[in-house]
């Protein structure tokens, strides 16, 4: 530890920190541009100068290292003649165009020159203009004019989203940030950029000219999207929500959100949106009031678990579901005697069910990721099912960690990957295998039960560098989970963390993915047992409930569970939207989304995270939870008498502490490990990043992106060859009962005998699983 | 010697007289009442009478809809919706006054970046109505067309003070 004084104020900070550092510790504000706490310091905007006793000159706070006994002044006369002189300087080319600049109100360079800049300009000749590039929907540089070159988005791009998609081009006057010729912004974690900006020159599109910083009231809610559960702020003037920006959580998102955090909120004002509740009568769909239309539902399922016996009566729920919701469903089921409720859609192996000690979580804090220094990655899409936990891999790996990954696609991850298995779906358990025996051999542990399988060369590398690790992580991934061997997946993974002390986890898939659990929306654990998802659909049922279900996009057998809709006798949609289920259901209930409605969402590192509706819901649409209190009260279920959601909460938790309920062990017995050979093609289902909910697939501005394009058939190119087409061309895709012509490309991130066709997109919604034997034609 | 004054005051009518020769000396001054309507006061140019909305000499309306005359209003007077123009501008759909709330304090003015709302010297103007005196961007542009003249020389006279 050293000391240094500034303005007289004396504070003992490490070695290696710098002056600025020490001046936030003794909560002196120094004006800067280019520094932010994240990023790689650049001290090119010279805005926090200071004045340090016997140095000539002023030094840049930002990357002065601080020294013992070190004095500095930051408002001395010499360093104030500095900042004026500084912010002269970046104002000769600002075009002081505030009125019209989104960023007026909460912009950097606008409080810093009122607070450090001198009254006025001496500078009257011309201002460089910068022409403005089209760099996609979602950030604007329509005045790029604004830049002060402060390279923040720069440093951004290559540290944090790992992908250098804007850089400095030309010197001097001519300086100006670009994009690579003809290219877009495409990282999933671009709208960051819009915040870093210290001035208006990257701005949100969507948000353009809509409203003024003031005028928003700024209301705090968590992300209904990836199991990371990111804290925002959702902006709302006239009780319609303007815009999302993050809420600085260092455990959890850190001061970042991805662009589906932050631009999904367009689907909130969709036109899709369900604002009445609806009938069918005679084959028409007809606007109801919520008494006509509850009291039919309640009559409806009453008649049909009276009638055809409680197992008839099934229900499907959203991950995407607050707790309340999914607790009050299962309670209503449970109520019906039915213990047919699920929320684990696109997961196709159930054999631990009722085997696991808890519910299936990420095995340590978030943060913790961050620490590790060995990563084994299985089975998953991790960069756009999980965009922040990537970022925070990214980190690790910066910091030395090696990361290991064994999945289907050999997908860029933007960062140096140690070892990698890229392998068919089907020997993803033989792999894992693999790994266990080459590091029961490294550490003298058990190998029971692989004794017979080979280890490869990748497996024994990745074995290897698992076994060289102090702090090791294993975690499996959304394509992990909903594989039809999960189960065996788990228990090896679970067995490979165990022999090299590694922490071992599930990336939760959706919001809700531990809360789910913990609310009970399982068919088993609770006082009446049934059926789990796939065999909901796969033994059709009469009567369906569908909380935010879209079945043709959101489950595993997009096929079956189509099937099974329309042959049941009635299917009760609660939905914020108008959808597919215009065709089956027979009743619409309007639900609100999350910014409607009070509820929580339990991360998957099991932190409960509770939030209040920040605007009211559009038109005559509910919280769920209020339909589901209602609808339970008029099924004469006992102990539905809740006053609020946190009623509900408290009750669905119950007054246990949440870190007790959640245990990823498995107790499966290990089966056969052998590479399973599979005939014909071999299905890679990725859900798009923008077609995980119903709430994305509906962000107009997310679905203009480069990571919404119709999906196409990957396939590696030798697998073209023997179809004799071409990237680009047409094929058609069969699988189960239908066909669908999409267009096919070759890459060879993907293993021979696989095809990538992507699920949970409108183009692909009528085909089959999303894994099993697929067929590519020639079309 | 007062006690001797005032009794001969109370019985000569000095009071009396002095009232009368003020009376006396304003019936034959030059007289100052204002014939309203026919006749009417001078005003300053920075006289802060009924709102317009001007334009720049090609026809463009000045605003840009940053919305700080909004900000700024003491009254809440002011509501202004702003969109995006098929030409890339800032463009108000919506700017009201109601003048049933305005205090006629100038603020809107002296707040506008761009000249765009000013305060007229037009004050004679009434509403017959509820409503009547809500005056929507068609109205405060008309105003601003009508007055442009006057506008622009009250400006000019006002410049060199700012």
């Amino acid at each position: 530890m050293i000391n240094i004084e500034i303005d007289g104020k004396l504070v003992e900070i490490g070695r290696g920190s710098t002056v600025m550092d020490a001046a936030h510790k003794a909560g002196i504000h120094i004006p800067h541009f280019c520094y932010h706490k994240k990023l790689s310091i650049a001290a090119s905007c010279r805005m926090c100068l200071v004045e340090v006793e016997k140095a000539p000159k002023p030094l840049p706070a930002c990357a002065t290292p601080a020294a013992d006994g070190m004095k500095v002044h930051t408002h001395s006369e010499l360093a104030v003649k500095a900042q004026q002189g500084v912010m002269e300087f970046l104002l000769i080319n600002h075009p002081l165009d505030c009125p019209v600049c989104d960023q007026g109100g909460e912009c950097q360079l606008q409080d810093v020159a009122m607070g450090y800049g001198a009254p006025a300009s001496r500078y009257s000749e011309e201002k460089r203009i910068v022409m403005h590039k089209d760099i996609g929907a979602l950030i604007s540089t329509r005045e790029m004019s604004r830049c002060i070159q402060c390279t923040r988005c720069v440093r951004f791009g290559q540290e944090i989203a790992g992908m250098m998609e804007l850089g400095m081009a030309f010197r001097g006057e001519h300086a100006e940030i670009m994009s690579f010729v003809d290219s877009s912004v495409d990282s999933e974690l671009s709208g960051n950029m819009i915040d870093l900006c210290p001035v208006g020159a990257l701005t949100s599109k969507p948000f353009r000219y809509t409203a003024r910083s003031w005028e928003l009231s700024r209301r705090k809610s968590v992300s209904p999207h990836d199991g990371l559960g990111s804290n925002l702020a959702v902006q709302v003037k006239n009780h319609k929500v303007m815009r999302v920006l993050p809420i600085e959580n260092e455990a959890v998102n850190e001061c970042w959100i991805s662009d589906k955090d932050r631009f999904s909120y367009e689907g909130l004002n969709s036109a899709e949106r369900l604002t009445k509740p609806m009938l069918k009568q005679d084959g028409k769909w007809v606007e109801v009031e919520w008494q006509v239309a509850l009291e039919y539902v309640a009559k409806g399922l009453h008649q049909i678990a009276c009638g055809a016996g409680a197992d008839q009566v099934a229900a499907l729920a959203t991950p995407h579901s607050t707790l309340e919701e999914l607790y009050l469903l299962q309670k209503l089921m449970r109520g019906l005697g039915s213990g047919n409720v699920d929320f684990r859609l696109r997961q196709s192996d159930f054999s631990m069910d009722g085997k696991q000690a808890g519910a299936p979580w990420l095995g340590m804090p978030v943060a913790d990721i961050n620490t590790r220094d060995r990563l084994l990655i299985v089975g998953s899409f991790l960069r756009k099912d999980h965009p922040l936990l990537a970022q925070r891999v990214r980190q690790a790996v910066k910091h030395g960690a090696q990361a290991n990954i064994v999945h289907a696609t050999d997908d860029d991850l933007l960062m140096p990957v140690a070892n990698k298995a890229i392998v068919a779906p089907g020997e993803l358990v033989n792999v894992l295998a693999q790994i266990l025996k080459a590091l029961a051999a490294e550490k003298q542990g058990s190998a029971q039960g692989v004794e017979n399988v080979t280890v490869g060369s990748e497996a024994a590398a990745i074995a290897k560098s698992l076994a060289s690790g102090e702090r090791a992580a294993v975690l499996l991934g959304n394509f992990a989970q909903q594989h039809p061997q999960a189960a065996q997946l788990a228990v090896l993974a679970e067995r490979i963390a165990a022999l090299c002390g590694a922490k071992f986890g599930f990336l939760g898939e959706a919001a809700n993915s531990v809360g789910g659990y913990l609310a009970g929306a399982v068919p088993f654990g609770g006082a009446v047992q049934g059926m789990n998802a796939a065999q909901m659909v796969a033994s059709p049922r009469k009567a369906y409930l569908l909380l935010n279900v879209e079945p043709e996009l959101d489950m595993h057998d997009p096929q079956q569970a189509m099937a099974a809709m329309y042959a049941a006798d009635m299917v009760v949609a609660l939905s914020a939207y108008k959808h597919h289920a215009t065709d089956y259901a027979d009743v619409l209930l309007p639900i609100a989304p999350f910014t409607e409605t009070s509820g929580t969402f339990v991360n998957t590192e099991g932190r409960v995270q509770s939030f209040k509706g920040a605007v009211k819901p559009l038109g005559e649409a509910r919280p769920a939870w209020k339909v589901l209190r209602v609808l339970g009260n008029l099924l004469d279920a006992s102990g539905f008498d809740y006053d609020s959601s946190e009623a509900v909460r408290d009750e669905a938790l119950g007054m246990q502490e949440v870190g007790g309920k959640l245990n990823n062990h498995l107790d499966v017995a290990l089966q056969n490990t052998a590479a399973t050979k599979a005939q014909g093609l071999q299905r890679v289902a990725d859900v798009p990043i923008y077609s995980t909910d119903g709430l994305v697939r509906r962000a107009a501005s997310l679905q203009k992106t480069h990571d919404a394009v119709i999906p196409c058939v990957t396939m590696h190119g030798s697998e073209l060859q023997k179809l004799g087409v071409q990237s680009g061309d047409t094929v058609k895709v069969t699988q189960g009962r239908a066909a669908v012509r999409l267009a096919v490309q070759a890459d060879d991130i993907m293993p021979a005998g696989t095809a990538r066709v992507a699920a949970g997109h409108p183009a692909t919604a009528e085909l089959g699983a999303m894994f099993g034997t697929i067929t590519v034609e020639r079309a | 010697m007062e006690k001797i004054t005032n009794f001969f005051k109370t019985f000569l009518l000095y009071e009396l007289v002095k009232g009368m020769a003020l009376t006396g000396r304003y019936f034959f001054a030059r007289k100052i009442t204002v014939q309203y309507p026919e006749e009417k006061t001078p005003q300053s140019f920075r006289f802060r009478g009924l709102h317009a909305q001007r334009r720049y000499a090609n026809g463009e309306e000045r605003c840009i809809g940053c919305k700080l005359c909004e900000a700024v209003c003491p009254a809440l007077a002011i509501k202004i919706e702003v969109a995006e123009r098929e030409d890339g501008t800032r463009r108000t759909t919506q700017y009201d006054i109601d003048l049933y709330k305005c205090i006629f304090c100038g603020f809107c003015e002296e707040s506008c970046p761009v000249d765009a709302i000013v305060e007229t010297r037009m004050f004679e103007y009434h509403g017959e109505k509820p409503g009547d005196l809500y005056y929507t961007k068609p109205m405060l542009l008309a105003m601003g067309d009508k007055h442009e003249e006057q506008i622009a020389k009250d400006r000019a006279a006002d410049a060199k003070y700012r």
